[in-house]
């Protein structure tokens, strides 16, 4: 294993700044997922609201304590944005991405790296490349080649056995997911959870996609459950959501109806912040049968009622 | 009998005519497509950007990844994309989809599209939302993408759509199914037409936990806060069985609670948003209403979609 720091010794680190977290394997505690602030209040997730994404990145994580929380000094940080399309409300805002870099650089983060599946093309269509180059980030893009994956057991996996994760995810110390919050054909909603797709090898993606799709549902919960797996043994240190203007229909491409609810969500806890960017576009957490696996076995909190959110103006 | 084996030369001949097929197959089907793309000057002062691309069957998923399943289910063959700019820097993407059949084209296009959209005239179907078009024409799906909402967008997304459709010498009825839902009080632009379980479980969260093996479907709003299901079946083996599946796993799904009724061939049950449905089953086909709306108008609904198709 290509980590930089054993976990061990990362988990100490972690502990030393009031924060259990990484990429390590097994489940995440809803006590480690519980956000700590320094008049010790606990949040589970925060949400800026704001016409300024930018500001409303920067409000949201310093909601949660700040960046300094999650990323050690001299950490390699690993961040998923989604840059799949370039059509409106399909790909996780520039601003966004831009903030989180300066962000973690503030906070001492030796290396800040993008990582994709993506070619170029993608991220300038967007103007993510942009954004990426200007904060003083580096593309990392990962050919999908077998030999650039590392398999990865899945021991607690219902559907998958084993995954196949880029090795360059292996090469930093902290993960933050940014997904960007839509609708998704395949199984309704996209978020935290379904992102960490971008990490896996695509052959072994087109696994959770079975061949009989077309004639049997249980095959189209084969891909929630897929999914719940992945995030089995991919944890992100800190999540980041776009969801400040998404498609709600014909995604994941798009172009599709957009709703904008000008929102920044973070936090740790992967159900309950997909649970919460459902009630943004009018549904439930329990409408959507990945989000009631991952509460099931264990990867979070479905019921809101049981979530500490913090609401915030930016 | 010896058999007969090639020579070298002739296996390298027959592999270059292979090669020669699948390169003059493919520019013919990218042509087939491109055609009907509007030459820069055709539009106004909307120009081509770059060369087309151009992605069939299977490298659709090379495309549109983790999204090309949708676009299979209805019936896809290929697709040609191509970008516009005008003097000013807006630009808008064009895609054109070419589908197994008007059916799949006019499916696809239902799936794409939502009730807040404004109907255009042009193809079988237009609508143009905040920022992007699409049409329907024959066995086409043409799908237009402003980046911003401006009105110069918005007028550039209507006059690259007019000059496609002037193109496309093609035409096409919509699936037959779609007539028999009652026009009464019926939502413009709310139709959905389904060849396959994505489709109908996008349209409502409702049915995320079961089995529909039917043949195509179709769905519309009314204005009276219902929506009325439509689904058909190869037989009335698949109808009848599936209509006693889906009473089993609602009976079984802690979730759902299903009243029971004298009537063996209606069942009604509550989600646990205490929203209300009924389904029965005729012939090839089950019928479902969910919504608001009583068990006599519901029954008088299915009655009615009986009556339109004679079974």
């Amino acid at each position: 294993m290509d980590h930089k720091i054993g976990r061990r010794e990362f988990f100490k680190r972690s502990a030393q700044i009031g924060f259990s977290t990484a990429l390590s394997f097994g489940f995440t505690s809803l006590a480690e997922a519980k956000v700590s602030l320094s008049g010790g209040e606990n949040v589970d997730i925060c949400v800026a609201t704001g016409s300024d994404y930018y500001a409303s990145t920067i409000k949201a994580v310093e909601c949660l304590g700040g960046m300094k929380k999650f990323v050690p000094k001299d950490a390699k940080v690993a961040l998923l944005p989604n840059s799949q399309s370039r059509h409106p409300g399909t790909f996780t805002k520039p601003e966004v991405v831009q903030a989180v870099i300066e962000m973690c650089k503030e906070a001492g983060a030796k290396e800040v790296n993008c990582l994709t599946l993506l070619k170029r093309e993608n991220w300038e269509a967007s103007g993510l490349a942009a954004a990426v180059d200007e904060a003083g980030a580096t593309m990392k893009f990962v050919e999908s080649e077998e030999v650039n994956f590392k398999s990865v057991p899945v021991p607690e996996g219902k559907a998958m056995k084993e995954v196949m994760i880029m090795k360059e995810f292996y090469n930093n110390d902290v993960f933050i997911d940014m997904p960007i919050t839509k609708d998704h054909a395949g199984n309704k909603f996209t978020g935290t959870q379904k992102n960490l797709m971008g990490l896996n090898y695509r052959t072994n993606n087109r696994l959770f996609h079975r061949q009989d799709w077309q004639t049997n549902p249980k095959s189209i919960e084969h891909l929630d459950q897929c999914i719940v797996d992945l995030n089995k043994v991919v944890k992100p240190t800190l999540c980041i959501v776009d969801a400040t203007e998404f498609i709600t229909t014909n995604g994941p491409f798009g172009p599709g109806e957009l709703a904008k609810p000008q929102k920044i969500v973070t936090g740790v806890d992967r159900v309950a912040i997909d649970a919460y960017c459902t009630t943004l576009w009018g549904l439930k957490g329990e409408d959507i049968y990945m989000i009631k696996l991952g509460s099931e076995q264990g990867l979070g909190e479905i019921d809101l009622k049981k979530v500490k959110i913090k609401e915030i103006k930016a | 009998m010896k058999p007969r084996t090639s020579s070298p030369h002739s296996r390298i001949f027959y592999c270059l005519c292979f090669f020669l097929f699948i390169a003059l197959r493919l520019l013919a089907f990218q042509d087939m497509l491109t055609k009907y793309l509007p030459k820069s000057g055709e539009a106004e002062n909307w120009k081509r950007e770059g060369e087309p691309q151009y992605f069939e069957g299977e490298a659709l998923y090379e495309y549109i990844d983790g999204g090309a399943e949708i676009y299979h289910e209805y019936g896809f063959k290929h697709v040609t994309v191509q970008d516009y700019v005008n003097p000013t820097g807006k630009s808008v993407s064009v895609e054109i989809f070419e589908m197994t059949n008007s059916e799949s084209a006019y499916g696809i296009y239902t799936f794409k599209t939502h009730k807040a959209g404004r109907k255009l005239s042009i193809g079988g179907d237009a609508q143009l939302a905040d920022y992007y078009l699409n049409f329907w024409k024959g066995n086409i799906l043409v799908t237009l993408t402003g980046f911003d909402e401006t009105s110069e967008t918005r007028d550039g997304l209507l006059l690259l759509a007019k000059g496609i459709d002037a193109k496309l010498d093609l035409s096409g009825n919509r699936p037959q199914i779609v007539s028999h839902l009652p026009a009464e009080n019926f939502v413009s632009q709310s139709m959905k037409y389904f060849k396959g379980i994505l489709g109908l479980r996008n349209s409502h969260p409702f049915f995320a936990l079961n089995i529909w093996a039917f043949e195509e479907g179709v769905k519309a709003d009314y204005i009276e806060g219902y929506s009325v299901f439509f689904l058909r079946f190869k037989g009335s083996d698949q109808s009848f069985s599936q209509y006693e599946q889906l009473k089993k796993s609602y009976a079984e799904h802690p979730e759902y609670k299903v009243h029971k009724t004298s009537n063996t061939e209606i069942f009604t049950a509550l989600d646990n948003r205490e929203r209300r449905f009924f389904v029965s089953v005729h012939g090839t086909s089950i019928f479902l209403v969910l919504g608001d709306i009583n068990h006599i108008q519901a029954l008088q609904i299915f009655q009615k979609i009986q009556e339109e198709i004679g079974d």
